[in-house]
């Protein structure tokens, strides 16, 4: 028996139980956008811009970032396809991250999928890294593109 | 990228992960570097070759699928393929640190390769995969 390898043993399982915990509980959460972060917000609507992204055109727009070797992207994007089709509100852009490196840059997306949120003012209301949970990302589309009364 | 990947079963990468993760166990507990280098071997040809070639798929189709059922879902095979590649980086680095004199190093490069194992059998979460955009980020920009 190696002592080193038992250590190292040790420590993985560990790091893989954690990883593991965190995954369950935190990945995929919408976290909202700090307000004060004015720059950072110049920058990034200059970004979706470029990507082709118009706000103005729908209630909420979810911009999903996705590379070829990701496996959750697929699942993502065919959850906002269903939601929209009861959705009239809610527009979907796609965006191939590897062609589109400056972009991935200046908005900082590290992981993929990375979802961005913007409401009809063209203000990001939150963004979401790794696969949003289903029930999450469907209340956030309703309180923002919901059927209205 | 153009063409369309093959698909495979789903449940082919997680049985592979699940193996590949207690391969690299005993070969941490008996510091055995040429265990870590067969491991490395059985990633390369996963990667280069493609899925249907990899030693594990093999045994997957031939032994285990046909004792779980039919195919309920497959998946394209590029992001899997992919985590081979990042297995084979560290099982590599893995392997020379225990062969060559460094067995801190082997055990550290496959310990990590472990982790993404593990993660990966036991919830299918793909490591690499999701982290594939911060490596291309880092290089120079080629936008298309």
């Amino acid at each position: 028996m190696s002592t080193i390898g038992i250590v190292v043993l040790a420590v993985a399982l560990a790091a893989t139980a954690a990883a593991a915990w965190w995954q369950r509980t935190r990945n995929g959460a919408v976290r909202a956008v700090p307000d004060d972060d004015e720059e950072a917000g110049m920058a990034g609507s200059a970004a979706f811009e470029r990507l082709g992204v118009r706000p103005a055109d729908a209630d909420l727009t979810v911009v999903q970032f996705s590379t070829a070797f990701c496996g959750p992207c697929r699942a993502t994007k065919a959850r906002l396809a269903q939601l929209q089709t009861t959705r009239p509100g809610l527009a979907v852009v796609q965006v191939d991250a590897e062609s589109h490196l400056d972009e991935v840059r200046e908005l900082d997306v590290r992981r993929t999928p990375t979802l961005f949120y913007l409401d009809r003012s063209g203000a990001l209301v939150g963004r979401s890294s790794g696969a949003p949970r289903p029930d999450e990302l469907t209340a956030l589309v309703d309180a923002h593109a919901g059927v209205s009364g | 990228m153009t063409a369309p990947s093959p698909h495979v079963d789903v449940r082919a990468p997680r049985f592979a992960a699940g193996l590949t993760s207690v391969v690299l166990a005993v070969a941490l507990l008996t510091a055995g570097g040429w265990l870590v280098a067969a491991q490395a071997l059985v990633f390369a040809v996963g990667a280069l070759a493609g899925l249907r070639f990899s030693p594990y798929g093999l045994l997957f189709r031939t032994l285990v699928a046909p004792r779980l059922g039919p195919v309920r879902e497959r998946e394209p095979e590029a992001p899997p393929r992919f985590a081979q590649l990042v297995g084979l980086l560290f099982t590599v680095v893995g392997a020379a640190g225990y062969l060559l004199g460094a067995p801190a190093l082997g055990a550290v490069a496959t310990g990590l390769a472990l982790v993404a194992a593990l993660l990966n059998a036991a919830t299918g979460f793909c490591l690499g995969c999701e982290l594939y955009l911060t490596a291309r980020r880092a290089l120079p920009a080629r936008t298309a």
